[in-house]
């Protein structure tokens, strides 16, 4: 049963590897996800007076945990945050899945059918393969994806995280997608 | 005022539509193109299904990654203790 009363010193052993795993699934590093995991003891530890026993120590434990890592992206986009018409980051921009006079898809970059990607993929594979294609994004478009589609956040709150405009959202949502559609075909999806 | 657009523009649309709602003139020229785009098409299903399988990889991995070790435990209780 939770005590009432936080024990600090039972932390690591009582929540650590649920908050570890948590943040692993979300930083792909074991050092910094181990970083993320003191720093919420840390910072709980120095708000242990605005805990309410009433709330679950470890509900508590994850809402710290849950901002440290959103700080996590913020510091990720902005350690090489670049202006709007240098989001490419040496990655691809539109221009590599668009023909330039047309504004349709180039050959080479038609999606393909991902009818049958359940069956051209296990579950865990498919899972390893958008996480590996996630990790490949560019810091700002990684970023900004992860915020949006796995931290579920709103635009207007990850333009205000990161202190960028809603064109500049909106550019580096899609330009993630279509680097990421890319990339999952080039592991296996709609290839069947 | 209904207007033929590009695959380029209609993917950007079909990327701001979960965000906000699209006035009634993109939206209806995204659905005129989603008409004879096949590509488009496939690109409208493949969008939510990347957001969705992000989203389930995280939740999966959560359940099944390693364990936090030994020696980043010991290191944790005693960063606490020394801040006690």
């Amino acid at each position: 049963m939770t005590p009432s009363v936080p024990i600090p010193a039972q932390w690591p052993d009582r929540y650590g590897d649920e908050l570890f795993r948590f943040a692993l699934s979300r930083v792909s590093d074991t050092t910094v996800a181990e970083e993320l995991v003191q720093e919420t003891f840390l910072s709980a530890l120095d708000g242990l007076a605005t805990f309410r026993a009433e709330a679950s120590e470890r509900t508590w434990l994850f809402v710290i945990l849950r901002r440290k890592i959103i700080d996590h992206y913020r510091r990720q986009a902005r350690a090489k945050q670049v202006s709007l018409d240098q989001i490419s980051e040496g990655g691809a921009t539109e221009a590599d899945f668009f023909n330039l006079e047309t504004g349709h898809w180039a050959d080479a970059q038609m999606p393909a059918s991902w009818l049958n990607a359940d069956a051209a993929l296990e579950q865990e594979e498919l899972h390893e393969a958008i996480q590996r294609c996630q990790d490949r994004l560019p810091a700002q478009q990684g970023a900004v994806f992860a915020m949006r589609f796995v931290e579920e956040l709103s635009a207007e709150e990850i333009c205000q995280e990161l202190g960028i405009t809603a064109s500049n959202y909106w550019v580096l949502v899609h330009r993630a997608k279509l680097q990421l559609r890319r990339c999952l075909e080039k592991h296996g999806l709609g290839k069947n | 005022m209904l207007r033929l657009i590009t695959c380029q523009n209609a993917t950007r649309l079909l990327d701001q539509q979960p965000d906000r709602a699209l006035l009634w003139g993109p939206r209806a020229s995204l659905w005129v193109h989603l008409r004879y785009c096949p590509y488009c098409k496939r690109y409208a299903k493949q969008t939510v299904l990347m957001a969705e399988w992000a989203r389930a990889a995280a939740s999966a991995r959560e359940q099944t990654g390693p364990a936090l070790s030994a020696a980043a435990k010991e290191r944790m209780r005693e960063r606490l203790a020394a801040g006690a």
